[in-house]
């Protein structure tokens, strides 16, 4: 009966995000929000592994008071309860400060077996926090994990590496970090959503904790990423293909 | 002994990372140190690519995943303090690099794209953010800096002949607490998608396997390399995964890329940016790839490939 | 006046858009085509948990208030209008009848299995020579007995092929007119109910529509709703909801027609430039973005007031007027931008122009709903 923590991030959903054509500059002024898609993946994990093994599963997160709306989110997905570690200045926090203050957390308040995390966030994409919290923890940590058995009191996993698939070992506490190979979120139904109100939640100020460190990294600029080309249309009738066939030979792009 | 570190988990990328490093070394006046996994080259290879000095680590018994280098690697470093440490991006070097970044309490900048040094300012280093949307530019507060580099983002130099320099062994990294069980290899790994000079890509626009076939038909006669959009993995079913181009698959850089019913979604054309020419053909004049393409054609792949093909094989006999 | 959604809402709203865009809106343009009833979307949706939304967990119904339930129905739609006047039929007037004017015995027993999604509705009233007219209606019950035998034809049925159970309006006493007529819980097995033609549409054809030919059909005494000569008030309150249900129908497909718009003005080149760029076009997506706004204003209010507790038969019917006019107006101007390609099958536009304009006809046309509205404020 595992006790598990799943972590997960309130982000930005980037298919709201628009660039400015002339200064490419962001505008995020109508983004929604959402919880992270590997995070997700982490959630339903846990949910699968409570379906399977009973336990308990306890959602967290960090960030500003907006992202109070990423609780009810989670506890939709199967969680027993969530902790919510919220202050104003935790926004655009950088991962390894993200690390330390969820291993302060979970260090000073919560029991756990296994912590599930998504491999990377869908907006910055570190892929740090993860491996940092494990290291701040003492906890073995595995990631890219696409396949995940319970033994005891030790997981099976199996590892999505470039070259081959790799499975591990490794006796629990533990923490892993998944890739969404590894299931596919249920959307969740009328009830979860309804339910998840009557779930407790604990919210952690600043205050209640050691002050966050300082900044490792700092972001100097952020622009949108815009890619110019101009296309030249041509047409799809065979006199407009051999006009492409001898514009892309005459640029060496072919032979 | 300041300096620069470089480690990848396989040779064509770590030549990368040391061409990398020796560039920013000469601009920070900066020597560079490689960290060799021995079972990729011998020391000699890396002080061709421009190494002052290798620090050797002896092959890992089966059970042992490669992460175990970690503690050796920040011993070593808490001795060396080195100035910044480049990393292999793969999904282990993303491990290693973050663990070590934490036993160094070190800031890091995941899969940078693009690095500038400034005498008075330091280093800058870019990095993709916003599932493709955006490019952050971030500064390392901490020493060492720390940095993963993906692949293909910075070229290869030619070896250097006759180079030589201190080679030192480092201790065996000893068992933690993931032990590794099995490995399984995956389909036979095509690393020409990467090398490829041409690549035809196919996209969700294709309906049938007849459709593939008429892709391949065009590869062939191109001499290029077949590759596809997540959907033709996920969902088709009909390539393996390691022939999907896009941010959660390969980021190519041929001569020529030709997407045949690809819409041209953001997470896909983030594989492909690095393309000296993207040609499309689509049957949707509002698909987004003609947006980012050099040259495009709106029509029915099926009426346009057989006549690409020919015209092809007679321009090809011209 | 608080215009915000709860956190719930905009959790539901977010999974069904999400559900929408991944098992409706791939198959939709094909159910079009086929003419084909979305039953393993019904069925998922029935997994859910919303199909039987508004209606109290007791009876097997989800225990939201009416507006989740319209906003669910307008996401639906969104995707695909079928699907969500599926739906929207199925939840408001067939299981709306039975909640609100069965007896317990009868919620048991019909209403748990229409809102656990285990059987389908439907709502019988229309004849083929009672439309708007509805107390023309010839279908008659005549007392037998403990039961009543029901002879007549219902036409322009939705869900009519494919229902479980149906809410049938009959008179009981032809010589008191609309205060004759009853309402009555008939079973699909019943051997007196059978689905006569089946109609091919111009719009909605996912959307299953028939006649239902009743000869002879035994309808037990306890499957009567309510009593006898309450039918023609049954019938009106139930379609006062059915008809937030269709503005939130108006409102997903005039949604529809925005987004297609702005995707297709965004890069559709033409003289070397998008559409977007010319002024008429700007000005047509203003108009229809400003209108949808209003619209789903008016229909969110209708479920609001609704929920309060308030009247709201003037709202339901203003809704309803006005979204599906400001459907079907912007769904042709989609069209219109879409040039030559909105003309064409296959392309959503085309198909969100004709599923647009039943909503001006069915659940009391535009002209009944202008009555209605007219009649609530000179009377």
């Amino acid at each position: 009966m595992p006790k598990i923590i799943t972590c997960f991030k309130w982000v930005v959903d980037e298919a709201d995000i628009r660039v400015e054509p002339a200064s490419h500059r962001l505008n995020l002024e109508r983004v929604g929000y959402k919880i992270s898609d590997y995070d997700r993946t982490a959630l339903e994990a846990a949910a699968q592994l409570k379906e399977k093994y009973g336990g308990t599963v306890t959602a967290l997160t960090i960030g500003g008071p907006s992202a109070k709306k990423s609780i009810k989110d989670a506890l939709s997905r199967g969680a027993d309860q969530a902790c919510f570690v919220s202050d104003p200045g935790f926004e655009g926090l950088e991962p390894a400060q993200v690390a330390g203050l969820l291993g302060s957390v979970i260090a000073s308040r919560l029991e756990y077996d296994l912590i599930l995390c998504g491999d990377g966030s869908s907006d910055r994409y570190s892929q740090q926090v993860g491996p940092r919290l494990a290291e701040k923890l003492g906890i073995p940590v595995v990631t890219a994990v696409v396949g995940l058995e319970l033994e005891s009191d030790r997981i099976i996993a199996e590892r999505k590496l470039e070259t081959n698939l790799e499975v591990v070992a490794v006796k629990l506490p533990a923490l892993l970090t998944v890739l969404p190979d590894l299931n596919t979120p249920r959307i969740p139904g009328l009830r979860d959503t309804l339910d998840a109100a009557k779930k407790p939640v604990v919210t952690i100020a600043a205050a209640e904790l050691p002050p966050v460190a300082a900044a490792l990294i700092e972001t100097v600029a952020l622009q949108g990423l815009v890619l110019e080309r101009n296309c030249v249309q041509f047409g799809a009738d065979a006199n407009a293909i051999r006009q492409l066939v001898e514009t892309l030979r005459k640029s060496g792009a072919v032979g | 002994m300041a300096g620069i570190w470089a480690w990848a988990e396989t040779w064509e990328l770590l030549q990368e990372v040391l061409r990398l490093g020796k560039s920013l070394g000469e601009q920070m006046g900066a020597s560079l140190t490689a960290i060799l996994s021995e079972q990729l080259v011998a020391a000699e290879g890396c002080f061709a690519q421009g190494a002052d000095r290798v620090l050797r680590l002896p092959a890992l018994p089966p059970e042992l995943p490669m992460e175990a280098i970690v503690p050796v690697l920040a011993g070593q470093a808490q001795q060396d303090c080195p100035e910044l440490v480049l990393i292999g991006s793969t999904q282990r070097g993303r491990e290693i690099a973050a663990r070590l970044a934490g036993q160094l309490q070190a800031g890091m900048v995941s899969d940078c794209i693009a690095v500038r040094f400034d005498r008075a300012q330091g280093l800058e280093m870019d990095r993709v953010m916003y599932g493709g949307r955006a490019v952050q530019t971030v500064r390392c507060l901490t020493r060492p800096q720390m940095a993963t580099i993906p692949a293909r983002a910075f070229p290869v130099s030619p070896p250097a002949a006759g180079s030589s320099g201190e080679i030192v062994d480092l201790p065996a990294p000893e068992a933690g607490k993931v032990a590794v069980v099995a490995r399984k290899p995956k389909a036979a790994i095509s690393g020409n998608l990467l090398e490829a000079r041409t690549v035809v890509c196919v996209g969700r626009g294709l309906e049938t396997e007849a459709d593939l076939a008429l892709a391949r038909e065009l590869a062939a006669v191109l001499g290029a390399e077949i590759a596809c959009t997540r959907p033709v993995v996920e969902e088709y079913h009909w390539l393996p995964e390691h022939l999907c181009i896009g941010l959660s698959g390969q980021q190519v850089n041929p001569n020529l890329y030709l997407g045949v019913g690809v819409s041209g979604q953001v997470q896909h054309v983030v594989g492909i940016k690095d393309a000296e020419i993207i040609c499309a053909i689509n049957r949707d004049e509002q698909a987004p790839i003609f947006k980012v393409a050099d040259y495009g054609v709106v029509g029915d792949f099926r009426e346009v490939l057989p006549r690409l093909i020919e015209e092809l094989k007679q321009a090809g006999s011209r | 006046m608080n215009f915000t959604l709860t956190e719930e809402q905009e959790l539901i709203q977010a999974n069904i858009r999400e559900f929408a865009q991944k098992h409706l809106e791939p198959i939709a343009a094909r159910l079009d085509e086929e003419s084909r009833f979305p039953s393993e979307v019904i069925a998922q949706l029935a997994e859910l948990g919303m199909m039987g939304m508004p209606y109290p967990r007791e009876y097997g119904g989800g225990g939201t208030d009416f507006l989740t339930y319209t906003i669910v129905v307008e996401e639906l739609c969104r995707a695909c209008a079928a699907t969500g006047f599926t739906v929207s039929c199925h939840t408001a007037l067939a299981s709306g009848p039975i909640f609100n004017y069965g007896n317990e015995a009868q919620k048991q027993k019909y209403l748990v299995p229409l809102c656990q999604g285990r059987q389908l509705g439907a709502f019988a009233l229309t004849e083929p020579g009672a439309g708007t007219d509805v107390g023309a209606a010839s279908t008659t019950a005549v007392r037998d007995g403990e039961d009543y035998v029901l002879n007549g034809t219902k036409t322009f049925i939705s869900n009519g092929p494919n229902a479980d159970t149906y809410v049938i309006f009959a008179k009981t006493d032809p010589s008191k007119g609309l205060k004759g007529m009853s309402a009555f819980i008939v079973s699909r097995d019943n051997p007196g109910l059978s689905v006569g033609e089946h109609f091919a549409k111009m719009g909605i054809r996912a959307s299953q529509t028939s006649e239902i030919v009743l000869k002879d059909c035994r309808v037990p005494g306890a499957d009567l709703l309510g009593r006898e000569g309450d039918g023609f008030r049954i019938a009106m309150q139930t379609l006062n909801d059915g008809r937030i249900g269709v503005a939130a129908q108006a409102v997903g497909i005039t949604q529809a027609a925005l987004d297609e718009s702005i995707r297709y003005s965004s890069s559709r080149i033409q003289f070397n430039k998008p559409l977007a760029v010319n002024q008429a076009i700007q000005w047509m997506i203003a108009d229809m973005a400003t209108e949808l706004a209003a619209a789903r204003f008016l229909t969110y209010h209708a479920a609001f007031l609704k929920d309060q507790g308030a009247a709201y038969t003037r709202e339901a019917s203003m809704a309803k007027l006005f979204a599906a006019e400001v459907a079907n107006r912007h769904a042709s101007k989609a069209v219109q931008i879409h040039g030559g390609y909105g003309y064409i099958k296959g392309q959503k536009v085309e198909r969100l122009m004709r599923d647009a304009k039943i909503t001006e006809i069915y659940e009391g046309t535009s002209e009944a709903q202008r009555m209605v509205i007219a009649g609530s404020l000179l009377r």
